[in-house]
């Protein structure tokens, strides 16, 4: 599991949450370990069974105008009862002010406590998409990503297949490239998005060439940061051994981070144009999702073609033998 | 070159399912293989030209092969419409 200290995740996102550290630098060495929030009231009502105490706590109006309305000692005591669990995180919202006893209390027990000018609302939505973000589960894989025509194609493949000549054969028909030898993929929601490892830019190496740059020499339109991964393409050199789907009538899946995508195994051989038959493939995976299965199509067709075939003959067979 | 007829005996036909087998089976042979019936000339290694012919249950079919190894294409090709492509 994926640990985010307070530190990182202050220094990453001061900016957006609009955050103030409150306590000492020292609490900032805590440790996220779960990408849910959690809102306190309960256990400052006293109520500390099934204290999800782990997550990060936001306090906002409500909470702090209940702490008005019970005595300092009160609040104390409940405080201190609180914070005996090691809570890596409280955010106050709104930018409001904290009690002082809370605040020597955090210090003294080591929970972390910052301020967020955002609302209440706001703080936990943007808040809970970057924790889920975070914490997702992710992998690096070994292929090429492009976008054609909006469907996010992983290529894979062995090294000197072709995927980055392929990539750069469908940039050069005006689809997108997302990144190149690398890709990482991260899962939220079932939904598989890839983006490049890191943020250098879109170079790519073409062997006998060496790097290039894809944004700069296509442009803009040529690259996009992210996709969703709606397929793979497994690259292959042909073999005669090996059993291509000739129909489609039937579909292979592959595993990704516990979600399920369609794979193509598509046999490569010198001359053969592969970006046109990507194309098609993005195409013909935009036309499934829209219930559109071209082979099922014709197998009824033909399906219906022999019934009726063997119906003529089954009648004339009949009238013979009533002959 | 080796010829032979054969009837269709699988209840459904030449449907998609069967030419695929049939297709598949021919490709790993390096002979060539022509399917004949009613007039009807088409390659045996394409799957668009044996799905055009809608075989039809007790339709009779002549499979002309020709290459090195005409006859154990022709054997296994035999086999399985013997077997009635798996269906039944």
């Amino acid at each position: 599991m994926k640990i985010l200290t307070v530190r990182e995740f202050f220094e990453m996102k001061n900016r957006e949450f609009a955050l103030t550290v409150v306590t000492e630098p020292k609490t900032l060495d805590n440790h996220v370990e779960e990408s849910q929030l959690h809102r306190p009231g309960l256990a400052l009502a006293g109520f500390l069974e099934r204290f999800a105490y782990k997550r990060i706590q936001v306090i906002g109006e409500t909470e702090i105008s209940y702490m008005q309305t019970i005595s300092e000692d009160l609040l104390y005591d409940r405080i201190k009862e609180m914070f005996e669990f090691s809570i890596p995180l409280i955010i106050v919202t709104k930018g409001l002010s904290i009690p002082q006893q809370i605040e020597y209390l955090a210090n003294e027990l080591n929970i972390a406590i910052m301020t967020s000018r955002l609302s209440t609302d706001k703080l936990i939505n943007s808040l809970t998409r970057f924790l889920r973000e975070y914490f997702a589960p992710q992998k690096s894989m070994h292929g090429t990503l492009v976008d054609a025509f909006g469907v996010g194609i992983l290529l894979t493949g062995k090294s000197g297949i072709g995927k980055s000549e392929c990539a750069l054969d469908l940039v050069e028909r005006g689809h997108r490239l997302i990144a190149d030898d690398l890709v990482k993929i991260v899962q939220a929601d079932d939904i598989l998005t890839g983006t490049a490892v890191n943020d250098f830019g879109y170079f790519m190496e073409v062997r006998g060439v060496g790097l290039i740059d894809v944004e700069r020499m296509f442009g803009i339109e040529a690259v996009r940061k992210s996709v969703i991964i709606e397929t793979q393409v497994e690259l292959m050199l042909w073999q005669d051994s090996m059993d291509y789907e000739r129909i489609g009538l039937t579909n292979n899946y592959v595993d990704i981070l516990g979600v399920s995508i369609p794979i193509i195994y598509l046999p490569v051989s010198p001359g053969k144009n592969v970006s046109v038959i990507l194309e098609v493939i993005a195409l013909n995976h935009i036309l499934k999702k829209y219930g559109y299965e071209a082979a099922e199509v014709y197998q009824r067709k033909l399906q219906e073609r022999i019934k009726k075939k063997t119906g003529l003959k089954n009648l004339a067979e009949n009238d013979e033998n009533e002959l | 070159m080796i010829s032979k007829k054969i009837i269709v005996d699988n209840k459904l036909g030449l449907h998609a399912r069967p030419c695929a087998l049939l297709v598949k089976t021919a490709s790993r042979y390096r002979s060539d293989l022509l399917i004949k019936k009613d007039n009807i000339e088409v390659n045996g290694k394409s799957i668009m030209g044996v799905m055009m012919l809608a075989a039809e249950y007790k339709s009779e079919l002549e499979l002309i092969a020709n290459g090195v190894d005409e006859e154990y294409m022709i054997e296994e090709i035999s086999k399985l419409f013997a077997s009635k492509f798996n269906e039944e």
